[in-house]
């Protein structure tokens, strides 16, 4: 079951990327159209297959690299549409969709089975750390490609070459806008997850906060973070602000990929 | 009699002059006002060889478009009629006049509808012209079957190449442009200010297309006060004093300058002060004068985007290159849509006439049956039986011939043979009431 949703998931992640792409280079007003309702079977179909393995092992299927990157695919894509949903992005759907075809694609690469629990990670604290820090990751990724989106129009306008596709890009103002407003989410839901991992620690290993490079990385960012939105307040935008961005979830992409990589206790035995 | 059998020559007809061939000193003088059209029309139409009749009367264009039995007098009439109308020799526009027939005049319609034919290729005006045209004869009752559906024809025409090709898809003036760009930098206008230095013909086509997207303010600053009032009470706007302005410019999201003069009004220290009490938010700056208005060096700075009036011609440029491109799509679409029209047209007389031959044959054979069978009392069920399965089939084999002819003629979209086949046998069995 969880195989063949998470397969119509990959079939249409790349139908709707395949939908975005002709709406961003043709001027029909069909693939528009089309295109998020692909993406929202894709969702849809991805949501199916985390919910399978999730009921199938008991707990909140996040706990392997195959389910992380499952679980983070979906909750972007997820995201992407609500964003669509309210303002017409038509590029970021070009820029989300083939990601999330890409990572699925990945997903099956990393495919393991379920097994049991380990020790380590069987506490109520897991959904609600492991939730609350990839919705935040979710919400910065689309603040990122917002901001990649940002500093590539902001550079065309400025050598003032405006023709071809890229004319179809968003105007500055509304990619500056959701950068501010994804990172005025994603701030909230980062620091809760720091806290509530802090939490969690406390209650697995006796103290708040363990200096291992995971969660230093994770402060890293939160403290990036905090400058980036304190700058943002008192009038840093436009490409400054982007490219901050950009640097900021690329610290972030470390922290979370580092999980694995990195040496250190956070995340138990993993993987 | 001998008259009568020569075939007389149908045609669609386009007669006029237009921007190509005719200098505006010329084309002014031929212009058809409202009022003078609802006079013409019934004038163009009462010539004996003229059947149906419109005029197409716009600044870049005079044409009379007829669905004409005899091309050559239409031609010939429809020149002295425009010549008479305005009261002009005809010497001083003949030579100006061109004349399309048949698929010609179909092509050269579907071209001016679908903009093809326009001094600014693309441009949405002409459609709209054309459509009052229309509607001027219409309402005038100039115009049957034949030019009823040509212009309807027309107008899908135009429609289809709009939606299938880029032809209208990107602006090709300065003003037009700028206001564009202002959009991909603003997500919307209507909670924006723009400051516009200068009152010269460019500033108020800018103007007009901000308006166009609902700026939200416009402030109005000129060296000469007076003109700058005139200017806003215009366009509703807010007058700022020459002076002032510079305190002013911190208000200012897009920044027009068509002001003279050889110093740059706006230099990096002001726009600085201004980006710091706006907090940093983007300044669009529009240079639309020679010598420039503006410090070009302010494009370096972050958040400013600075497009003077080379940079804009260059996009112009590029976009009439484009318009050329898709004028070729546009061309192939129109071809087709010409052999279309002229199915339709080569074969419109067709049915009528296989109707009005089977009609008037079914009455001859019913007239004379019933001659015969008066005459017949006393005969037997069977022999009536008979003998009016004789007239049936009688009837039936001499008209197949009749309209095998037609048929044939008319499955070639070939409109001159078709319609030289349908008069043929319209005469032949005096279809047109000439023999009742």
């Amino acid at each position: 079951m969880e195989i063949v949703l998470l397969t119509s998931a990959l079939v249409f992640y790349l139908l709707s990327t395949a939908g975005f792409l002709l709406a961003l280079l043709s001027a029909q007003q069909t693939f528009l159209r089309i295109a998020p309702g692909l993406l929202l079977v894709a969702c849809a179909a991805h949501a199916g297959a985390i919910a399978a393995r999730s009921l199938s092992v008991g707990y909140i299927a996040v706990t392997n690299p195959y389910e992380a990157v499952s679980f983070f695919t979906w909750m972007t894509s997820g995201l992407f549409l609500l964003v669509q949903w309210r303002s017409s992005l038509t590029v970021l759907g070009a820029v989300v969709s083939p990601i999330g075809f890409i990572l699925t694609l990945g997903v099956f690469v990393l495919y393991t089975q379920a097994r049991a629990l380990p020790p380590a990670l069987q506490s109520s604290w897991l959904p609600v750390h492991v939730t609350l820090a990839f919705l935040g990751n979710a919400v910065f990724c689309v603040a990122f490609f917002a901001s990649l989106i940002y500093v590539f129009q902001e550079k065309q306008i400025k050598g003032k070459k405006i023709g071809g596709i890229f004319r179809h890009l968003p105007a500055l103002e509304t990619l500056d806008k959701l950068n501010y407003r994804s990172l005025s989410w994603g701030f909230p839901l980062l620091t809760l997850g720091i806290v509530s991992g802090a939490v969690w620690a406390r209650h697995a290993w006796g103290h708040f906060w363990i200096w291992e490079p995971r969660p230093v990385l994770s402060l890293l960012s939160w403290v990036l973070y905090a400058f980036l939105l304190h700058y943002r307040s008192v009038g840093w935008r436009g490409r400054r602000a982007a490219t901050l961005t950009i640097v900021c979830f690329t610290v972030l992409l470390v922290s979370f990929l580092g999980v694995r990589l990195l040496p250190g206790r956070h995340g138990g035995e993993f993987g | 009699m001998e008259a009568n059998l020569v075939s007389p020559d149908p045609s669609l007809m386009v007669v006029g002059l237009n921007h190509h061939t005719t200098p505006v000193e010329v084309r002014e003088k031929l212009a058809f006002s409202e009022g003078m059209l609802r006079h013409a029309l019934p004038r163009l139409v009462a010539a004996p060889s003229i059947q149906e009749g419109a005029i197409v009367s716009t600044c870049n264009r005079v044409e009379v478009v007829a669905w004409t039995h005899d091309r050559r007098q239409a031609g010939q009439y429809i020149k002295t009629f425009l010549a008479q109308e305005q009261g002009l020799p005809l010497q001083l526009f003949e030579t100006h006049l061109y004349t399309h027939t048949d698929r010609e005049a179909v092509r050269h319609m579907f071209r001016v509808a679908s903009s093809l034919d326009s001094l600014v290729v693309g441009e949405p005006q002409i459609l709209g012209q054309i459509k009052d045209a229309y509607a001027a004869s219409a309402s005038i009752g100039t115009l049957g079957t034949v030019l009823h559906r040509w212009f309807h024809k027309a107008f899908s025409v135009a429609k289809r190449v709009r939606s299938e090709t880029g032809i209208a898809a990107k602006s090709v003036s300065v003003s037009s442009v700028a206001v564009e760009l202002a959009c991909r930098i603003f997500d919307q206008l209507s909670d924006k200010t723009a400051l516009v230095i200068g009152v010269g013909e460019m500033s108020q086509q800018t103007i007009r297309h901000l308006q166009d997207k609902a700026i939200g303010t416009l402030l109005i600053t000129n060296r000469t006060f007076q003109r700058a009032v005139e200017l806003a009470s215009a366009c509703a706007g807010t007058v700022v004093p020459f002076e002032q302005f510079p305190r002013q410019l911190h208000l200012a999201d897009v920044v027009i300058g068509s002001a003279g003069g050889s110093v740059h009004h706006l230099t990096s220290d002001l726009v600085l002060g201004a980006l710091h009490e706006r907090k940093r938010r983007p300044m669009f700056l529009i240079d639309l004068g020679v010598p420039r208005n503006f410090d070009p060096r302010l494009n370096n700075l972050e958040n400013v985007f600075l497009y003077d009036i080379d940079d804009l011609e260059q996009i112009v440029a590029d976009h009439k290159g484009e318009r050329v491109r898709e004028a070729r799509k546009a061309e192939a679409i129109v071809s087709q849509e010409v052999e279309a029209f002229w199915q339709w047209y080569a074969c419109r007389d067709l049915s009528p006439t296989i109707v009005a031959l089977r009609h008037k044959a079914e009455a001859m054979r019913k007239h004379e049956l019933e001659k015969a069978l008066a005459g017949l009392k006393d005969c037997s069920p069977e022999v009536r039986r008979a003998i009016e399965g004789l007239s049936v089939s009688l009837m039936n084999k001499l008209l197949h011939p009749p309209i095998g002819y037609l048929k044939n003629h008319s499955r070639n979209g070939d409109a001159e043979a078709g319609a030289t086949s349908v008069t043929a046998v319209r005469q032949m069995f005096g279809l047109d009431g000439a023999q009742d």
